[in-house]
C-alpha cells in the first residue's frame, strides 16, 4: 500500500469497514510511514469532533407534539375513501395476485359501470332540504377524505339505504342496496367505523341482504368481533335468521366458546339450538355444549348449555 | 434487499424471539386496518425516527413533518409490507426516502437549516441534553460554535452525501447496506463518503 492508498483507505480504517488483507497492509504500512501517521491523526481528530459534536435530541414535548398531530392526521386518514379501499382490498387477502385481480377488478367496475347513485334514489326522498350528490362517481368518492359518519338509514320497503357522511362537506350517498358499491360501503363501515351507533344502523341496513357473500362476511364477523356487545348480538341475530351453513355453525360456535359477554354467548346457544332442531345433530357442537355445561365461567350459560344438550338428545 | 439486516437503534424491543412475535402479530392487526395496533407500532419506532429526522433537519417543525410524513407513509402501505423481512429494516427506508426527498427540496428551494430557540433566532444547540457539555458553561460556548460549525458545513453537502455520511457516522450502517438503502452500489455510498468528509474536513479544520 503506498501513501496515496493508504489515504484514501484512512476513511474506512476509521469506520472499521477494512477488510482482514486490506486491514492488515493499511496497518503494516502505518507503522513503517511517520508522514501517513500524522495524516491518519489528523482524521481521527475530524472523525472525533464529528462524533463529539452535540446531536439532538427529541424533547418530550416535541415528541408529544408529533404523536398528537400524527394521530389527528391518522383520524382524517381513517375515514378517507383510500382506507375504505384498503379494507375493501384486504378483503381479498395478502396474496399480491389475489389483490391485483381485486384492483383490477376495481378498476373495471369503476370505468366500466360509471355509477350513479340518483337515479337509484327516486323512491328516498331527501329529508330537510339535506343536500343529496347527483352524478357521483368513482373519482369524486376518492376524493372524499370522509371525516365521520352521521347517519345510515335503511329503508327496507324500497330496498334503498341513505348514508350521510362528514367529508370535505357533508353529502349524502343514495342508493339501493342491490348496489354493490353502496353494499360495500356498508360492508367497509361494518367491520373498521368505530361508531357502535352507526354500525348497529349499517347492521340494520345489511341484514336486508343477506345472500350477498360479502354482507355475509360482514356479519360473520361483527358477530366475532365487534368490540361492542350490542352490536355483536344484533349480528348474531341476524346470522341466526340466515340461511344455515357450516359457516354459520362454526361462527355461532365460536361465539358460544369464545365471546366475553355471557349474554351473547347465551344467545349463540339458542341459536345453534335453533339450528340443530331444524337441520339435524352435528356431533361437535354438542361436545361443545357438554363441555360448556360444566366448564363455563357463567353459571346462566352453563345451566343453558345443560337445556339445549337436553333439547337436542331428546330431538335426536 | 433480502439480503441487507438493518436496524433502529433505541427503544427498539425486538431482539427477544417474543418480542419478534409480538411485533408480527401488531402488524398484521395493523394490516387489517387495526388502528390500535399501528399506534402501538408507531409507538415503538417513533422516538428514533424522530430523533433521525432531527439530525437531518435540526429544526423541530421540519422534523415534525418528517414524523408525519413518514408514518402516514407507513400507514398507507402497510398492507403492502411482508413478513418474512424485517419491519425495522422497511421502515428504516422509508425514512431515508423521506428525509432525502425532503433534502433535495431543500437544496432545490435554496434553503439553509438552523435550529430556532424559543425567540426564533438560530440556534443549534438547543435540544441537548444535561449531561452533554452544554451544562457547563465554559465548554457550551464551543459547544454551540462547533454545533454551529458543523451544521453548516453539513448543508453544503449533496442530499446523497449527507444521507451517507449520517447513516454511516450517527447511525454507524455498513457501508453496503448504505448502497442498498439508497439504491446505489457500496462503492458509489464509499465514494459519497469520501466526498462528504473531504468537504467537512476543509470547513473544520481549524477546529479538528
Amino acid at each position: 500500500m503506498n501513501c496515496k492508498e493508504f489515504e484514501n483507505a484512512s476513511a474506512l480504517y476509521l469506520y472499521d469497514e477494512l477488510r482482514g488483507s486490506e486491514r492488515a497492509e493499511f496497518e503494516a504500512h502505518l507503522a513503517a510511514c511517520a508522514a501517513c501517521r500524522a495524516r491518519l491523526e489528523e482524521s481521527q481528530r475530524l472523525h472525533r469532533l464529528l462524533t463529539d459534536c452535540p446531536r439532538p435530541e427529541p424533547t418530550p414535548d416535541l415528541l408529544a407534539r408529533c404523536r398528537q398531530t400524527l394521530d389527528e392526521a391518522l383520524d382524517h386518514e381513517e375515514l378517507g375513501w383510500r382506507s375504505l379501499l384498503r379494507g375493501w382490498m384486504w378483503s381479498f387477502g395478502a396474496a399480491p395476485a389475489t389483490r391485483a385481480a381485486a384492483a383490477l377488478t376495481l378498476i373495471v367496475f369503476g370505468f366500466g359501470l360509471g355509477w350513479t347513485l340518483r337515479p337509484r334514489a327516486a323512491a328516498l326522498p331527501v329529508a330537510g332540504g339535506e343536500p343529496t350528490q347527483a352524478g357521483f362517481n368513482p373519482s369524486d368518492l376518492s376524493n372524499l377524505h370522509i371525516r365521520s359518519i352521521s347517519q345510515v338509514t335503511p329503508d327496507p320497503q324500497s330496498g334503498g339505504v341513505r348514508i350521510t357522511l362528514d367529508a370535505e362537506r357533508r353529502v349524502t350517498l343514495e342508493g339501493s342496496l342491490d348496489d354493490p358499491r353502496i353494499r360495500q360501503v356498508l360492508v367497509d363501515t361494518m367491520k373498521g367505523y368505530d361508531n357502535p351507533g352507526i354500525r348497529r344502523d349499517t347492521l340494520d341496513a345489511l341484514r336486508m341482504q343477506t345472500d350477498d357473500p360479502s354482507v355475509r362476511g360482514a356479519l360473520m364477523y361483527a358477530m366475532a368481533r365487534d368490540p361492542n356487545a350490542g352490536v355483536r348480538l344484533e349480528a348474531l341475530k341476524t346470522v341466526q335468521h340466515m340461511e344455515c351453513g357450516a359457516d354459520t355453525h362454526q361462527g355461532l360456535l365460536n361465539v358460544v366458546e369464545h365471546d366475553s359477554n355471557a349474554g351473547v354467548r347465551a344467545a349463540a346457544i339458542d341459536a345453534l339450538v335453533q339450528h340443530l332442531q331444524q337441520e339435524g345433530m352435528d356431533d361437535a357442537v354438542l361436545a361443545a355444549f357438554e363441555r360448556l355445561a360444566t366448564s363455563d365461567r357463567d353459571p346462566v350459560v352453563r345451566m343453558r348449555c345443560l337445556t339445549a344438550v337436553r333439547r337436542l338428545q331428546g330431538n335426536g | 434487499m433480502d439480503g441487507i439486516c438493518l436496524e433502529l437503534t433505541g427503544q427498539l424491543g425486538t431482539s427477544q424471539p417474543g418480542e419478534a412475535e409480538v411485533e408480527r402479530s401488531l402488524i398484521r392487526r395493523a394490516q387489517r386496518g387495526d388502528r390500535a395496533a399501528f399506534d402501538a407500532l408507531v409507538r415503538r419506532y417513533d422516538q428514533e425516527v424522530l430523533r433521525m429526522a432531527l439530525k437531518i433537519v435540526r429544526s423541530s417543525d421540519e422534523a415534525q413533518d418528517l414524523y408525519q410524513e413518514v408514518f402516514l407513509k407507513v400507514y398507507r402501505s402497510i398492507g403492502q409490507f411482508r413478513l418474512e423481512s424485517r419491519f425495522s429494516t422497511w421502515l428504516y427506508r422509508v425514512v431515508m426516502n423521506v428525509c432525502y426527498d425532503h433534502l433535495r427540496r431543500q437544496r432545490t428551494r435554496g434553503e439553509v437549516q438552523a435550529t430556532e430557540n424559543e425567540d426564533g433566532q438560530p440556534d443549534f444547540a438547543q435540544t441537548l441534553t444535561e449531561d452533554r457539555p452544554i451544562s457547563n458553561p465554559d465548554r457550551a460556548l464551543t459547544a454551540k460554535e462547533i454545533s454551529g460549525r458543523l451544521q453548516a458545513a453539513l448543508t453544503r453537502l449533496t442530499p446523497r452525501e449527507r444521507m451517507v455520511f449520517e447513516l454511516k457516522h450517527c447511525q454507524g450502517l455498513k457501508l453496503r447496506a448504505i448502497g442498498e438503502m439508497c439504491g446505489t452500489s457500496e462503492e458509489a455510498a464509499k465514494n459519497s463518503l469520501f466526498r462528504a468528509l473531504q468537504k467537512l474536513r476543509v470547513d473544520l479544520r481549524d477546529l479538528a
